[in-house]
């Protein structure tokens, strides 16, 4: 009887300490199920972010503007946009009758509300609105943004994170990180969703574009491990997530659909271009040998198993910046680079060390013997994972291999061309670059401003601040339920680039 | 048996200051890159360091042990410095989710384990010797590889149950055990092997003993002999098997949770490290401790209930 009792105690113990959260909302033909690879980090609209999490939030906070998967900049929030002559001032007509789902009018005051707080906020993409000096109001659907100097990337900012619109009333808002409030195709649902485990949305009865978002409920569930989502996507759990290419072979085996488009480029940084650290490296021929030292199609081949496309540049089309015509500056010849290095004072080559990342592992040994075969010997420093992107930015390291996004020309060149820029990580100066880029900066969008920023790239190939190997291709995986366009600049679609297959 | 209770919860409070105190040193004392994880590569040195004093990483080690220790004796373990929700929060939402996992993983391995270490220890002879090969061979499965397997077989092929994710109780019962099975499976199928041996020892050791002779020559039927008696003198073996089983599951899970998708403490371990969610990862070794702390509490209880030799020492 006392055994009985016992057991029956810790039975109910067990089964009334149910786990707390709710369900699961499974996939059917009127629902987008994603797959995520990263989990959503915050709702707050000045911690945003592009890239993986993007589609977390887009569904909730409509955006200014748009870009199409083309990467061609369109209306949308804003129907129409006008610079000044001299690229201040920022002129956008706003969409009449739109509303926050919490019954706020979207207008020039909410514009204003959300530039300022972004602008003024802690997040990773606070600078898509650093150089907005001011907002004004100019009547309730016009607002015209001072720049404190001409911003060329500031159309594509107001296009994802920088024009996103969150209701007044919930910025700053201690429950805003998870309760997001925006005018979007979707309202969070909140009642079905599990922070970590499963991001539920449901159709906005009100959005203005309804046609554009066919899906009546949307779905994102984190899945950090390829073979998991492989095999959710297989199962038909989801409906389309990110790939690698390691399952591309498997995923059409199983009658799955896979997109690429190419959206990050790898290669070597030479960093040191002052030679502060390895003097041979501020000596442009040593540059240029290193651009001659590695075989980038077979690297391409064997190890990214082909997708990609071999480059010498860092931009990736559609990019303003990329020219098609420096593809091809520097062909494979170790041959050449030996005699480039000891016209460079260098026969005997030089020593370098090298920042060894668990994610790009496989190119380890390639860089030790290629650069070995042109006389450059490589000591490698193992760098944990959760400080890749901290010690890489140290400058600590003369050179090192990476793989970079590539998103607006102006966007990129202020990562990695400045003297102050992040990924120029010895904040080597170079002035002939910088009126380039002023030169682009200050000359009016359009035909001639492209020309100006492929003229800055041009230099930046010529001058060998990188070696890079090649773009890689973004991989896409889908169900034939849904058909999707990926989307140019952006490692994954956005969440108008998917229909229902049929 | 009050006392011997008392005195094992002082020691789970001993090793849970002892392991939070060392654990806080380690992680709090190597928090340089945090600030620039969270703003990532455009932010200035001035927001890193801004940052950095927001997070309060700019005082003194010993001053943010005291305001951490502090919060945390009231239930308070701050926010996450990299997700929306609090720690409390993201612990009480995956807790439950590993926690499901490894008690009916525990309870499944505790039955099947006890009835085949019973018949190896009873029947002996080539029974004895298959279960001792199944036994291995489980032992010698990888969890995560007979995880994958299952998955293949289960949700990809025949599609009988889901591939990836984890449906809570309370929304659908059937869900909910539907979203273990596989997951439970594959932890349990490698688990069996060392607690089915140890059991089958310890009823064979049990069943040589003078009592089981007297017992047997009184008449006492072989039934009532092995699960009246023999069993209760081999079960302290059998639970200590099975509470190690418990926390190895507790710290092995984190592969299955990946194999899986399952949101657990695995996974929030593993993003929270990498990160450097040092509240975090805090809360984690708070909390693994306080459930090992626990199940040993348990453990001990109910070896004491079954034997009062154990209440005696």
């Amino acid at each position: 009887m006392r055994n009985r009792l016992i057991l029956s105690a810790l039975t109910a113990a067990f089964l009334s300490v149910p786990p707390i959260a709710k369900a699961e909302v499974a996939n059917s033909p009127e629902t987008l199920a994603l797959a995520g690879i990263l989990d959503n980090d915050t709702f707050d609209r000045a911690g945003l972010s592009i890239g993986h999490r993007a589609q977390y939030w887009m569904p909730v906070f409509d955006t200014l503007l748009y870009t199409a998967p083309d990467g061609k900049t369109m209306p949308n929030l804003a129907t129409e946009w006008r610079f000044n002559g001299d690229g201040t001032e920022l002129t956008l007509k706003l969409r009449e009758g739109v509303k926050f789902s919490d019954g706020t009018p979207f207008n020039a005051e909410a514009v204003k509300a959300n530039l300022e707080y972004l602008r003024d906020g802690v997040g990773q993409n606070t600078w898509m609105a650093g150089a907005i000096k001011s907002v004004e109001i100019v009547g309730p659907v016009e607002v015209k943004l001072h720049l404190k100097e001409p911003d060329p990337g500031m159309l594509f900012n107001l296009a994802t994170v920088g024009g996103a619109m969150a209701s007044p009333a919930t910025l700053g808002k201690a429950d805003s990180k998870m309760l997001p409030v925006g005018s979007g195709p979707y309202i969070y649902d909140t009642a079905r969703s599990v922070t970590g485990r499963q991001y539920v949305y449901k159709r906005n009865p009100d959005y203005w574009n309804a046609s554009a978002f066919p899906f009546e409920t949307m779905t994102i569930t984190p899945i950090n491990d390829l073979s998991a989502r492989m095999n959710a996507l297989k199962s038909g759990q989801v409906d389309a997530g990110a790939g690698e290419g390691q399952v591309v072979t498997e995923a059409e085996a199983s009658k799955l659909t896979v997109s690429r488009l190419p959206v990050d480029w790898l290669g070597l940084f030479l960093s040191d271009r002052d030679g502060k650290m390895v003097k041979a490296l501020s000596d442009v021929r040593v540059r240029r040998a290193l651009n001659m030292a590695f075989d980038e199609k077979a690297i391409l081949k064997f190890v990214a198993r082909g997708y990609g496309e071999v480059t010498d540049q860092p931009f990736v089309p559609p990019s303003e910046a990329f020219d098609p015509s420096l593809d091809g500056t520097y062909q494979y010849d170790p041959k050449a680079a030996r005699a480039l290095l000891a016209e460079a004072g260098y026969p005997n080559g030089f020593s370098v060390t090298m920042p060894d990342i668990g994610t790009l592992a496989p190119y380890t040994p390639i860089i030790t013997q290629q650069l070995k075969d042109i006389g450059v010997t490589v000591s490698w420093v193992k760098v944990p994972p959760n400080v890749t992107i901290a010690e890489l930015l140290s400058g600590k390291y003369p050179m090192f291999l990476f793989r970079l996004g590539s998103q607006s020309p102006w966007a990129d060149f202020n990562k990695f061309a400045f003297a102050n820029s992040p990924w120029n990580t010895s904040k080597a100066k170079d002035e002939k670059l910088e009126a380039l880029l002023k030169k682009a900066q200050f000359t009016p969008p359009g035909k001639e401003q492209n020309a100006a920023m492929q003229a800055a790239n041009r230099y930046m190939v010529e001058n060998a601040f990188f070696a890079p190997w090649f773009r890689i291709d973004s991989i896409y995986i889908s169900n034939t339920q849904v058909k999707v366009q990926m989307q140019a600049q952006n490692i994954v679609p956005w969440p108008r680039n998917y229909a229902p297959a049929k | 048996m009050i006392r011997y209770l008392l005195k094992r919860v002082v020691s789970g409070i001993a090793l849970l200051c002892l392991v939070s105190t060392v654990t806080f040193m380690m992680v709090f004392g190597a928090t340089g890159n945090v600030a620039r994880n969270i703003l990532g590569e455009n932010a200035t040195a001035d927001q890193v360091t801004a940052l950095n004093s927001r997070l309060g990483l700019d005082r003194p080690l010993m001053v943010q042990f005291g305001d951490w220790v502090s919060h945390a004796v009231r239930g308070d373990l701050g926010p996450s410095w990299t997700m929306s929700e609090s720690v409390a929060s993201a612990l009480a939402s995956r807790l439950p989710v590993t926690l499901s996992m490894v008690t009916i993983a525990v309870a499944m391995m505790a039955l099947l384990s006890a009835m085949l270490g019973i018949a190896a220890a009873v029947r002996g002879g080539w029974a004895d010797r298959v279960i001792q090969i199944v036994s291995v061979a489980g032992f010698a499965m990888p969890n995560f590889w007979l995880g994958l397997l299952l998955v293949l077989t289960f949700s990809v092929e025949l599609g009988w149950l889901p591939a990836t994710g984890y449906v809570s109780f309370s929304a659908s019962p059937s869900a909910w055990a539907a979203s273990l099975v596989l997951p439970v499976t594959s932890l349990v199928l490698s688990g069996i092997a060392s607690a089915s041996q140890q059991i089958r020892g310890a009823v064979i050791d049990a069943l040589k003993q003078d009592y089981v002779r007297t017992l047997r020559a009184r008449g006492v039927s072989p039934r009532s002999v092995l699960y009246r008696h023999a069993l209760r003198n081999a079960m302290p073996a059998a639970l200590t098997v099975l509470s190690v089983q418990f926390i190895a599951l507790l710290g092995g899970a984190a592969v299955i949770e990946r194999v899986f998708a399952i949101p657990g403490m695995g996974s929030l371990t593993v993003s929270a490290a990498l990160i450097g969610d040092v509240p975090v990862l805090m809360g984690v070794v708070v909390t693994l401790i306080i459930v090992v702390v626990l199940v040993n509490i348990l453990i001990d209880f109910l070896n004491a209930w079954a034997n009062p030799k154990v209440r005696m020492s």
